[in-house]
């Protein structure tokens, strides 16, 4: 194994961190303002996919372009979602909300599997042959794009966040609701903001990704946003820094880490013959389990996630 | 008392109806495959409705039906048990095999671990631990995928029935099929009235209440003296068990078992049933199984491959939005409607 595979499995993590990230920062925004988890953001994510894949068929937009265009669509699907889903059972119960986007996931995978059908598709970049070369390997251009364009975005949140007013009224409401409201900050506007932009993250996130010339299908949003929702209790729920910090953790833990064990693997057991260790052993296929035995152990250690304040 | 005289009434005509239901109706075997899926789910939903009660919402309970199901089949495999009793049914020999026995082994083994996986979410609250249940039904499944020298991997194990017929004078293996199916319809049925009886016993008892008062309020429970760490451990414990004796009968009926059984799909099942039926109540998870399996293979056997599946969802959104009491509160609902307008 030499330097160069090495990197170009990091890059690999650091793509699969980005898309963690952007979701995990949309449902970070959506559970300090509104209380309220969105385990439907996965099929958010996708519903951005194939927005992203119809609008760069039919115009034959490059698809770099298309992004705006699909984000801004889809904070409208968002809102859209907030108001007829989530508002009404505002505060019925803890747990109706998890059952209300579980309802939601059952409606919008199937829907699109029926208006257009569940064969995969894929978009075509228009740097698809351009790649930076490291030693025997190649970097695709689109990959180092794409991670630019997921700082510059974050960079944007974080301003947005801090800088003004909105921004610093939804950072308001996420600190205490009630002392929001009476502060005149119109709080049920701060819920559909929220949302919207959480849906605009994700779509971010489902655009990039099917830039990156993934293959999807309507049921590719379930995993990622699990994994979302397991960065952002490791990561500490509402903390962005830690959101961030988690998702390449996770990143680099499915990717470089695995293939990183694998290999050490094989040559201990290559090496240590009298051990008598099975050396075909894959922890590859260990992909998926990984995001939670890391929050499980995170939860055991420190409930609160790494970033995250007491008492939540 | 009138009220509970209506419901004693209610449930004897209920269960008097499933016993005469393959009787009456000259049903097919594919029919009837459908009703001891739906009894197996009944079981399974009440199961989750129970850990629910105490307030503690999983995501990932196809967990211990799926391991339930592997330790029945692995300890009869290994065991190698021969049949347990034999029963003259009209001229056949129907034997009932001592799978019968080892599905209560998959129940406690599915109890143990469920003891495990509480201890690890007692101090987690609503959704942290609907993530952590999610996961450890991820991490089984890559376990049970990855020892594939005892649970076969992929391909998954064979697995007994839990009656055979032998030394029958019925030749047409179609009629056997059929035979096989009624009699461990009414296994599975029998199974099934005694979890809901317990359950319904269990949720009436100081653990029923203890579970209500820690879902009300935990703090609150603490204060006046209840051990949370311990109920809410029971709870698990229980669950857990009738959730493992769920998934070994379903398996030792259909003859195979895959890690299938750890999907996504299995462990939302019972949720959609509690929340359509009415969460929190001992009928709830039997009347919502009922109503939305008839929809669900309704709608299935039309040819609507991906329409059900939305009608599912919607159904499932707009009970939660305007039934937040499920099917069960909707004869009250028109009483009242009634009430008030005469």
């Amino acid at each position: 194994m030499d330097l160069g595979s090495l990197v170009q499995i990091t890059i690999w993590g650091l793509l699969a961190g980005c898309i963690y990230i952007l979701l995990a920062i949309g449902l970070n925004l959506i559970f300090g303002v509104m209380k309220v988890v969105n385990f439907a953001h996965g099929e958010l994510l996708m519903l951005s996919m194939y927005f992203t894949f119809f609008i760069h068929e039919f115009f034959d937009l490059n698809p770099y372009l298309v992004i705006p265009i699909s984000v801004f669509l889809m904070a409208f699907v968002g809102i859209l979602i907030e108001r007829l889903g989530f508002r009404p059972i505002m505060g019925t119960g803890k747990l109706n909300e998890i059952f209300l986007s579980l309802g939601l996931i059952y409606l919008l995978q199937n829907a699109v599997a029926l208006i257009w059908g569940t064969g995969s598709r894929t978009i075509r970049s228009p740097f698809e042959f351009d790649s930076i070369s490291l030693g025997s390997r190649q970097i695709p251009l689109d990959y180092l794009i794409i991670i630019g364009i997921t700082m510059v975005l974050l960079v944007l949140l974080q301003v947005f966040l801090k800088k003004t007013t909105l921004g610093r009224a939804m950072r308001a409401t996420s600190q205490n609701r009630e002392a929001a409201m009476l502060m005149g900050i119109n709080v049920e506007r701060m819920d559909m903001i929220s949302f919207g932009l959480g849906s605009a993250l994700a779509a971010a996130a489902g655009a990039l990704w099917c830039i990156s010339g993934i293959n999807f299908n309507p049921y590719i949003g379930s995993a990622p946003a699990i994994k979302a929702f397991a960065v952002i209790i490791i990561g500490g729920l509402g903390s962005i820094q830690g959101a961030i910090l988690a998702g390449l953790l996770l990143g680099l833990a499915e990717n470089p880490l695995l293939v990183l064990l694998n290999a050490l693997w094989t040559e201990t057991a290559n090496t240590l013959t009298f051990l008598n260790l099975p050396a075909d052993i894959s922890f590859l296929s260990w992909q998926n389990s990984v995001s939670f035995l890391i929050l499980i152990i995170v939860l055991i250690l420190r409930p609160q996630g790494l970033f995250g304040e007491r008492g939540e | 008392m009138k009220m509970s005289l209506i419901r004693s009434v209610l449930a004897f005509l209920v269960v008097v109806a499933a016993f005469s239901l393959p009787l009456v109706l000259r049903i097919n075997s594919a029919m009837l495959e459908i009703l001891i899926i739906m009894c197996v789910f009944i079981m399974y939903s009440s199961a989750w409705n129970l850990l629910t009660y105490s307030g503690q919402g999983s995501l990932g309970h196809a967990a211990f039906l799926g391991l339930g199901a592997y330790s029945s089949v692995l300890t009869a495999k290994f065991l190698n048990l021969s049949g347990l009793w034999a029963i003259n049914v009209g001229g056949s020999l129907v034997l009932i095999q001592s799978t019968i026995l080892t599905v209560f082994v998959g129940g406690l083994f599915a109890a143990v671990v469920g003891v495990f996986i509480g201890l690890t979410c007692v101090r987690l609250r609503e959704w942290f631990l609907a993530m952590v249940t999610f996961g450890f039904a991820v991490i089984i499944h890559t376990v049970t995928l990855e020892l594939k020298e005892i649970t076969g991997g992929h391909d998954g194990l064979p697995t007994k029935h839990l009656v055979s017929i032998t030394d029958s004078q019925i030749t047409d293996p179609f009629v056997k099929t059929l035979m096989r199916y009624q009699i461990e319809y009414y296994v599975i049925l029998v199974f099934a009235l005694f979890v809901i009886y317990v359950i319904d016993r269990v949720l009436k008892s100081k653990v029923g209440l203890a579970f209500e008062a820690i879902r009300e309020n935990e703090l609150e429970a603490k204060v006046m003296g209840i051990n949370t760490v311990k109920y809410k451990l029971i709870g698990f414990a229980l669950s857990a068990f009738f959730t493992g004796v769920a998934g070994a009968l379903m398996i030792h009926h259909t003859g195979y078992l895959t890690p299938e059984i750890y999907s996504v799909e299995n462990s939302f099942r019972p949720i959609i049933y509690c929340i359509s039926g009415g969460l929190f109540t001992v009928e709830g998870p039997i009347i919502g199984t009922f109503i939305i399996t008839v929809i669900w293979d309704g709608l299935k056997s039309f040819g609507l491959v991906y329409e059900h599946l939305v009608i599912i969802g919607l159904i499932l959104i707009l009970t939660i939005i305007f039934l937040p009491r499920g099917f069960v509160s909707i004869p009250g609902k028109i009483r009242s409607r009634f009430r008030s307008g005469s």
